[in-house]
């Protein structure tokens, strides 16, 4: 090593330095204990409180059966948490653990952030038991950087009153999609709610018509357009309201639950809100074009590559890992699990909503393009933007995206 | 001599330490970010060059690659558009408040409060307070429209990229208005007022009076008002961030905004940096401007 102090060095330094004041007695206090206790930093951005019963039996769990192991946990709220990371990444201020959104492996899976657990992972053996787009969203270039926490996806909700007296059934492809939309408009109320916000959020939605299309980011030119070209008509017809370029997934729901959207496009999370609703609905898989997809969404463990605890850190994520453990946690967040062998138990073995997000898992396809995704989406957000507000035409947007994203991914 | 000179060499090293705190924090909160940013602008940082070794130094480049991006120009024009029109109708408006309330009538004291409580705000609440107020669906503006008759007035501000930047020029004015007001306030109440009374005497009208005194006396004031705005406005984020995150499309992406997209959406350090400077520029010269100006006024306002 060389004894030439560079600027990271020196505020690594210089942050330690702080730290070792601050934990001074801490330390003392440790350092006359007979048994070697690790404290695992561990950061995640599970703030709501309902999180928080089953977040902190999680940990207590993990202090139990994890020999000499301490949580030290830390939450972000969920925009924060990556540039928490990133400015970590300068400071050396950084978790052992982290649980991150499963879209960050593209920022964060370059450079040497994340650990490797590839031997690790092999040594378990247990990589076949998750379905394949959670666990190919934790491979970056060859490595596995991480496992998955938990998945979800998207699907179709629909009110079924609303249906009923439309006489419409559920739609199961894009032509009946839209002729659905279109009969169950009226006065106020629009047949298809969906968020089409200039954020990650919009893109989320959007990607899965741009796969059901039969395409992918490196024929946006084309399938971009024919996907743009469809949410477009939606809005042209009145079926879509054109305010959803500034909806998030969040104010969807609320459209839906107010009975101001017969259909919504939705994820799992908003299950518990719609219990509390006084119509039924029910929720479909999205109708296919070509093809059948639907975007993985959830989050994935991560151990940071600097951790001096890497050996702890992967007894931890493996602990949580047994069905014991994992099946309690994800039942208390109503999230679902990213393994095969869990189908069976747990809530969404028989709550019917839960247990058709469950079937569509295996056609979730990770958002994984690499560490210039973030230009990609912006692109892919900004055209649809374009062309739901009249500025662009679906080829002409479509067109200006692609020469942005195959800039961004090369 | 040896005698005076000792306390005086004392007095000033006591002047020295007396800097010291002010001297430290700007070091510390001041200079030292700003080398950093120039640092970091003039080498290649991205977040694999922060864990992956030495960054390389790249000259110019990060320079040239803002300046060749189409979107750096658009957002310097957005910018524009959106300082300029915010100042001009501020200051009108603010003008115009200020020579109503340099009158004495009743509630003036109470009124003039309520008026400073939009500048007192976080921008995060007046920036969701107008976005609620400007929803198509939901929003006041659209619903007084309908109540009066005029729904076919009723416009969906935010959302169409032809007049969200309108929009969030609107909130802003709304939020400047007080500051101009108050500071033209003090401005009039500088005036003597029987200039006004010889004035009236001589046979000008009420017209006459603001345009041959007020005016003229005021320039002053409406200079220093208008580059103060000018520096505060220019680098305006979290109004429009919290009322469309630049969009729709880049409709609203200010300058501030594009940076902040490049910083911490694409993670583009070195270019984020460069940006940032670059848009320093603008404040800066006007702040340099506005001290310059301040220097040379002092001695002729100690004279007056």
């Amino acid at each position: 090593m060389s004894h030439k102090v560079d600027r990271r060095g020196f505020l690594r330094t210089a942050g330690a330095g702080a730290a070792a004041l601050g934990l001074g007695g801490s330390l003392a206090s440790c350092g006359s204990d007979e048994t070697d206790t690790v404290t695992l930093t561990w950061w995640d951005y599970f703030t709501l409180d309902n999180f928080q019963p089953g977040m902190n039996r999680l940990i207590k769990d993990i202090e139990a059966g994890v020999p000499n192991v301490r949580i030290e946990r830390r939450t972000f709220p969920f925009a924060e948490l990556d540039r928490q990371i990133t400015l970590g990444a300068i400071s050396g201020d950084l978790p052992d653990i982290a649980i991150v959104d499963n879209v960050a492996m593209n920022t964060l899976g370059g450079g040497g952030l994340l650990a490797d657990l590839t031997d690790r992972v092999e040594q378990w053996g247990q990589a076949d038991q998750y379905y394949k787009g959670p666990w190919e969203g934790c491979q970056v270039a060859g490595k596995t950087l991480g496992i998955p926490n938990n998945s979800n996806c998207l699907a179709l909700y629909c009110n079924i009153r609303m249906l009923d007296q439309a006489g419409v059934e559920p739609p199961t492809t894009w032509d009946e999609l839209a002729s659905a939309a279109q009969r169950l408009t009226s006065g106020d109320r629009f047949g298809l709610a969906l968020s089409a916000i200039k954020t990650e959020e919009g893109v989320f939605q959007f990607l899965p018509f741009l796969w059901q299309a039969g395409g992918d980011l490196d024929t946006f030119a084309t399938d971009g357009a024919t996907a743009l070209s469809f949410i477009e008509d939606l809005v042209r017809k009145g079926s879509l309201s054109e305010q959803c370029v500034g909806w998030t997934q969040q104010d969807v729901n609320t459209r839906f639950l107010n009975q101001r959207a017969a259909l919504q496009i939705n994820g799992p999370w908003q299950i518990p809100t719609l219990k509390k609703a006084d119509f039924d609905w029910v929720v479909v898989p999205l109708p296919r074009d070509k093809e059948a997809a639907t975007c993985l969404g959830g989050e994935n463990w991560v151990v940071m590559a600097q951790s001096e605890h890497l050996d702890k850190a992967w007894e931890v994520l493996e602990y949580t890992q047994r069905p014991s453990v994992l099946v309690p946690y994800l039942t208390s967040f109503g999230e679902l699990p990213a393994r095969k062998d869990l189908a069976d138990e747990g809530t969404w073995a028989s709550d019917p909503a839960l247990r058709l997000f469950l079937s569509q898992l295996p056609l979730a396809r990770p958002r994984q393009y690499g560490e210039h995704y973030a230009d990609a989406s912006q692109a892919i957000a900004e055209a649809e933007q374009a062309v739901l507000t009249g500025s662009a035409s679906p080829s002409a947007a479509a067109r200006t995206a692609a020469t942005k994203i195959n800039k961004a991914l090369g | 001599m040896r005698h005076r000179r000792a306390p005086s060499t004392h007095r000033r090293r006591a002047g020295y330490l007396f800097c010291l705190p002010g001297m430290a924090f700007l070091a510390l909160f001041l200079a030292y970010p700003l080398l950093y940013n120039i640092w970091t602008s003039v080498h290649d940082v991205e977040l694999s060059s922060l864990l992956g070794g030495a960054e390389r130094f790249n000259g110019l480049e990060n320079y040239r690659a803002v300046v060749d991006d189409a979107a750096f120009w658009h957002s310097v024009r957005l910018s524009l558009i959106f300082t300029i029109g915010s100042l001009v109708l501020q200051f009108i408006l603010g003008f115009a408040l200020a020579l109503l309330f340099v009158r004495p009538f009743p509630l003036n004291g109470l009124l003039r409060s309520l008026l400073l409580v939009a500048w007192l705000l976080p921008p995060v609440v007046s920036g969701t307070l107008f976005r609620w107020l400007l929803d198509a669906e939901s929003g006041a503006y659209n619903a007084l429209l309908r109540a009066v008759g005029l729904g076919s007035l009723s416009h969906d501000w935010l959302t169409d990229p032809s007049t969200s930047l309108a929009g969030v020029v609107f909130a802003n004015i709304w939020v400047g208005v007080p500051f101009n007001m108050l500071l033209l306030l003090v401005g009039l109440h500088t005036i003597d007022p029987q200039l006004y009374e010889a004035a009236a005497i001589d046979g000008a009208g009420a017209w006459q009076r603001l345009r041959r005194i007020t005016l003229p006396l005021m320039r002053p004031v409406s200079v220093t008002v208008l580059l103060l705005g000018l520096i505060y406005t220019f680098k305006v984020f979290d109004l429009i961030f919290v009322m469309t995150g630049g969009g729709p499309v880049d409709a609203t992406r200010v300058l501030s905004l594009y940076v902040y997209e490049v910083f911490f959406k694409f993670f583009r350090f070195g270019q984020g940096a460069a940006a940032g400077l670059l848009l320093l520029v603008v404040p800066l010269l006007t702040g340099v401007w506005y001290v310059r100006r301040l220097r040379r006024e002092e001695p002729a306002g100690g004279s007056a």
